[in-house]
């Protein structure tokens, strides 16, 4: 027994003890820096000591050094004036330096570009430590390698992306300190206290990054794997806090705390970051960074499984693309619950910023939006029933997916009809009112809600028959659990569209509530149902197996199609929350004077994001392209029914 | 399409003639006679394409910010390229295709994107200086409605909102739906009714259960219909419409920001302006600009009061007669009144044209004329009337349409309130008063 707890469990100790050893050091600089954070309150750098500006506010009245009591717009606080305030801008070349071209879409574009590259590369080390970790507790040797491959497989695409990254950082710096100097100077006013905290923590996460890439076959085997998987852990600490650093930036444009009216910070650095926005946009971002990144890792797969030159390859790129597609869908389930808890936060900070989001000038880019999530989960369906293809018994279910298209059809169009909508005076005329006279007795939120709770539920289903494409349950109860599968869904289904139409003849306050139980009815579908089934198929039948790489090449478009939609939604969503300070740099305490203070139509937006996630493939497909003249080289291992690839090798240029 | 096929070669010819010197050159190296026409044929697709590319990117080029819909097409473009070339040039064929599917996504949805109706926020409106004090009333409502929602004649279109962006809660229309916050429509009436509300307390802020009950401490409650809305815009939760609170507080918390706070940050001036919007627009008289910012004064302690940007323009109040802030005579002189009016007190004023101006006396029995169907209901309020709108009531005796009906332009609301209130000091039979109060 002895032995036994000396032995693995030892091991495991050791590691965690690692673990938190590298973490403490490498977190340390921030508990060092931010005394505010400890002191609930107090200045941090760059700000005299509380002592020091009670006796100079106490005793220096009329002298020329007092510094003045400011209080804080967000938290009500008082506290010394220590910065400058926020500069008055005019349109000038001092202020907006500029090219002959619109200096807003530069920075758009460098910032969006950036912003795509750095959520990828944050997002791929989350799934490459569940990965690894799955690998690791797995007792099958066989799967444990192969999980072991994926993860490895996941990590050296980032790795390629990584340094791309951090170029795309720099040319956002420049882009920034050139075109709006005035602007990025006093945000950094702001932002020092933590901007070399950013920086250290730039530099913990590359380390730590090489460490782990570099060190996966070194690490492969005992104490040092369960090292290596820890550092995983280290590694994405570092990526999250550096992930909401960078959030603190927009959390204080979009909503500003820790300074006056004037815009003069007031000492509090913990205030200037924890911003009435932070904490649901940090939550938003990491969702969206995931289902974004699995999305790329989708692409990628499809990419390799497109480009093949043997069955083993597609067998293994088939099963990576099916796992990465999983995972971004996994993430993009809960995203709107997140988005939800996003919009109640800003309706709670200003309610006519809320508005303006989603009844007002923005109004029609949510449209875009629900189109796009339709788009997300038609694309998720249809992967799904292809993938049927792969496996001995998955054409059972095929005769039934006409049904399915029209759920999901007819479910997108209720989703996406408008209600309320801006116009212009003539339409309103044309129309005589502010709905129309057709659709607008139809858009309803009760309705809407229907469409979209369809749409899941029947995404639901599609998953549940995946599952069961190859095997029969054979557990005792299984007629019994059919008939109560199927009623549920029926009864699911008849619950959501009756409280839908049910909606139309109450009072819009009251309708609001209705939402609540169509939400339930698929939640539970999402829960019970999937349990339900996994239950059923504990004990089944197989009727043959899956077949890895037998599935038709155009499922591999439907990868790629929910790769640009996810990377076309975060652009959009990206662009709606950018857009909504309308003329402030920073909201209520920095005016846009430049001359693109003011908002774009929905097509140009449309134009600039299709350029954006263009841009963005156009430039990681080449990063793909060059990872595979590295791999043609490497030797290739193959079984012959579990998806290989190539060993682990350093990735081009590293 | 030609301009752009010329546009095209003229942007690409170097791009062209590399790709043209790049086949040459393998097919010179190439001995083989098949291949060498397989490449011939490779090289003809592949400038079709480059060439198809050039002139996708030079539309892109063209028309890039312009909102003709045209550049999804040039994606279009691109994707079809992407394809072909893809086919012939199988080597990299499957990241060709990604590619071009990829196109084809991003310009179907930047397609969809243009073929929604396009709004623009246009620009935020200029931080110019006014000098709102010197403004006459119409003044003052135009800068209120350009306030309110962006611009004359804009609180006709609906979704216009302006930088005190109240349309965005408040409906402004009799009879329009306002679920946000409560229909602003006949306000100046309904805000004296609201004094008397049971939750309001008038001078009696300790007994209010809202989430602030003083606008600031000290400052006491409304008495009258405009310092009702003035306390309205400088604090909201004072007194919170039923059914209009923050969801959760039992209409004890407005979710309305503070007007003369950041973000919509309306000076007194630009209050005044917006609050003779709303009651020029009915018709009914508005206070004097003093009047509406001392109830903003009240309400709005002087450290917080939003001052006018600097550096921005001076917009003169032009084209007005007199400012009010005149000796009343000049005043006098200066609107012209004296040319038809005997108004007594004033030296000159001796003109027959127009009836005798013994205001106190004659405004009393005109309000009892059973012709009379005007709005105004004091002697002030009619004096104002017959000012603003002289052919509202016309004396007996005396022609219409002799008195310009532009005094709502030419005389700032300073200027009407101070010829208000010598013209009702004068009374039949009382001493006319010393001139010197009126200066």
């Amino acid at each position: 027994m002895g032995r036994l707890i000396s032995g693995q469990t030892r091991k495991k100790v050791l590691a965690v003890t690692s673990l938190f050893v590298m973490g403490a050091m490498l977190t340390l600089p921030i508990f060092m820096a931010l005394p505010a954070l400890a002191g609930g309150g107090a200045p941090a750098a760059g700000g005299p000591p509380p002592d020091v500006v009670a006796a100079q506010s106490g005793e220096g009245e009329g002298e020329g050094d007092k510094v003045e009591i400011g209080r804080d717009v967000y938290y009500k606080t008082e506290g010394p004036a220590v910065g400058a305030p926020a500069p008055k801008t005019q349109d000038t070349e001092e202020f907006y330096p500029r090219y002959n071209f619109e200096s807003r879409v530069l920075l758009w574009v460098a910032n969006q570009q950036h912003l795509y590259y750095g959520s990828f590369v944050l997002a791929v080390p989350i799934f490459c430590m569940c990965i690894e970790f799955a690998g690791l507790m797995s007792k099958d040797k066989a799967m444990a390698k192969k999980y072991d491959q994926l993860a490895y497989d996941f990590i050296k695409i980032s790795l390629t992306a990584y340094s791309l990254t951090a170029i795309l950082g720099g040319i956002l710096i420049f882009t920034f300190l050139t075109l709006y100097p005035a602007f990025f100077g006093y945000l950094s006013s702001i932002f020092r206290p933590v901007m070399h905290i950013y920086a250290l923590m730039f530099v913990a996460e590359s380390g730590t990054l090489y460490i782990y890439y570099y060190g996966w076959d070194k690490m492969k085997e005992g104490l040092l794997k369960w090292l290596h998987v820890s550092m995983s852990v280290v590694l994405n600490v570092i990526g999250t806090v550096l992930m909401f650093l960078a959030n603190s930036w927009i959390g204080f444009m979009m909503s500003p705390a820790g300074v006056d009216e004037q815009g003069r910070y007031l000492g509090n650095i913990w205030h200037v970051l924890h911003t009435a926005l932070w904490n649901p946009l940090n939550v938003h971002r990491i969702l969206g960074n995931m289902a974004f990144g699995g999305g790329v890792v989708a692409a990628y797969a499809a990419y390799r499984f497109l480009s093949s030159k043997n069955d083993e390859e597609r067998a293994h790129y088939d099963w990576m693309g099916y796992i990465a597609m999983s995972l971004g869908v996994a993430f993009l389930i809960p995203l709107p619950f997140a988005g939800y808890w996003l919009m109640r936060e800003v309706y709670a900070y200003r309610q006519q910023m809320g508005i303006t989001l989603m009844g007002g000038l923005l109004a029609w880019l949510f449209i875009i939006q629900a189109t796009m999530i339709g788009i997300l989960f038609l694309t998720t369906n249809y992967y799904l029933w292809q993938a049927l293809g792969r496996m001995t018994g998955g054409e059972r279910f095929q005769r039934y997916i006409k049904y399915f298209v029209f759920i999901l059809v007819v479910g997108l169009l209720v989703f996406i009809t408008p209600h309320t909508i801006v116009m212009t005076p003539a339409e309103l005329k044309a129309m005589g009112g502010q709905q129309h006279p057709v659709l607008g007795n139809y858009g309803v939120m009760s309705a809407k809600n229907g469409g979209i709770n369809a749409i899941i539920m029947t995404t639901i289903a599609s998953f549940i028959w995946y599952q069961r494409g190859n095997r029969i349950p054979a557990v005792k109860w299984a007629k019994f659990g059919n008939i109560f599968l199927i009623t549920f869904f029926v009864v699911a289904h008849v619950n959501n569209i009756w409280v839908a139409c049910y909606g139309y003849f109450i009072p819009a306050n009251v309708r609001i509530g209705l939402s609540v139980p169509q939400v339930a009815g698929t939640l539970s579908c999402l829960f019970l149902g999937s349990a339900l089934n996994l239950a059923m198929l504990k004990q089944s039948k197989e009727i043959g197996p899956i077949q890895w790489g037998k599935i038709a090449p155009r499922s591999q478009y439907a990868l790629i199609m929910l790769a640009t939609a996810f990377t076309w939604m975060m652009g959009l969503m990206g662009y709606i929350r950018s857009s909504v300070r309308l003329f402030w740099h920073v909201n209520e305490i920095m005016r846009d004077n430049s001359p693109w203070a003011y908002t774009h139509t929905i097509g140009f937006a449309a134009n600039v994001i299709s350029f954006n996630v263009l841009f963005f493939w156009v430039s990681i497909l080449f990063v793909f392209w060059l990872g595979t003249l590295g791999v043609k080289k490497a030797p290739v291992s193959a079984t012959a029914t579990v998806p290989s690839a190539p060993s682990p090798q350093p990735a081009p240029g590293h | 399409m030609v301009h752009l096929i010329t546009e095209a070669v003229a942007f690409g010819w170097p791009f062209l003639v590399l790709v043209v010197g790049i086949s040459f050159y393998k097919q010179a190296k190439t001995k083989d006679a098949a291949t060498r026409q397989s490449m011939r044929f490779n090289t003809m697709v592949g400038l079709v394409a480059a060439f198809m590319l050039l002139i996708a990117v030079v539309n892109y080029r063209d028309n890039f910010g312009t909102s003709d819909g045209m550049l999804p097409i040039s994606l279009v473009m691109i994707t079809g390229l992407a394809f072909l070339m893809g086919i012939y040039f199988t080597n990299i064929g499957a990241l060709m295709k990604i590619g071009g599917f990829m196109f084809f996504v991003a310009a179907a949805l930047s397609g969809y994107g243009n073929w929604l109706p396009q709004v623009e926020g246009g620009f935020p409106p200029p931080e110019v200086k006014l000098d709102f004090q010197s403004m006459t009333s119409q003044q003052l409502a135009d800068e209120g409605e350009k306030i309110i929602f962006g611009g004359l004649g804009q609180s006709k279109v609906q979704g216009a909102i302006g930088k005190g962006q109240c349309p965005l809660c408040h409906g402004f229309n009799q009879g329009f739906l306002s679920e946000r916050a409560p229909n602003l429509w006949d306000i100046p009436a309904r805000s004296k009714e609201r004094l008397k509300h049971e939750n309001y307390h008038m001078d009696d802020p300790g007994a209010r259960d809202t989430a602030q009950t003083e606008a600031f401490e000290g400052s006491g409650t409304a008495t009258t219909g405009q310092e009702y809305i003035a306390e309205s815009h400088a604090c909201p939760s004072c007194f919170v419409v039923p059914g209009f609170g923050v969801k959760g507080t039992n209409d004890k918390e407005s979710p309305m920001p503070r007007i003369h706070k950041p973000p919509i940050s309306l000076t007194i001036g630009e209050l005044a302006a917006v609050d003779t919007w709303m009651y020029v627009r009915e018709g009914v008289e508005s206070p004097a600009y003093d009047e509406i910012a001392s109830a903003y004064e009240k309400f709005i302690p002087e450290k917080d009061r939003p001052q006018a940007s600097e550096g921005g323009d001076e917009a003169a109040a032009g084209g007005v007669l007199a400012t009010g802030k005149e000796p009343i005579t000049d005043l006098f002189m200066k609107a012209g009144c004296p040319a038809c009016h005997t108004i007594p007190g004033i030296e000159g004023a001796t003109g027959k044209v127009g009836p005798l101006l013994m205001e106190g006396s004659n405004a009393p029995k005109r309000l009892k004329d059973s012709g009379y169907e005007g709005r105004a209901k004091s002697v002030r309020e009619y004096i104002t009337e017959s000012i603003l709108n002289p052919s509202m009531y016309v004396v007996k005796d005396f022609p219409d349409n002799q008195m310009p009906k532009d005094f709502g332009q030419k005389l700032s609301a300073g200027a009407v309130n101070k010829i208000v209130d010598y013209l009702s000091s004068l009374e039949e039979g009382k001493d006319i008063p010393s001139l010197e109060e009126f200066n």
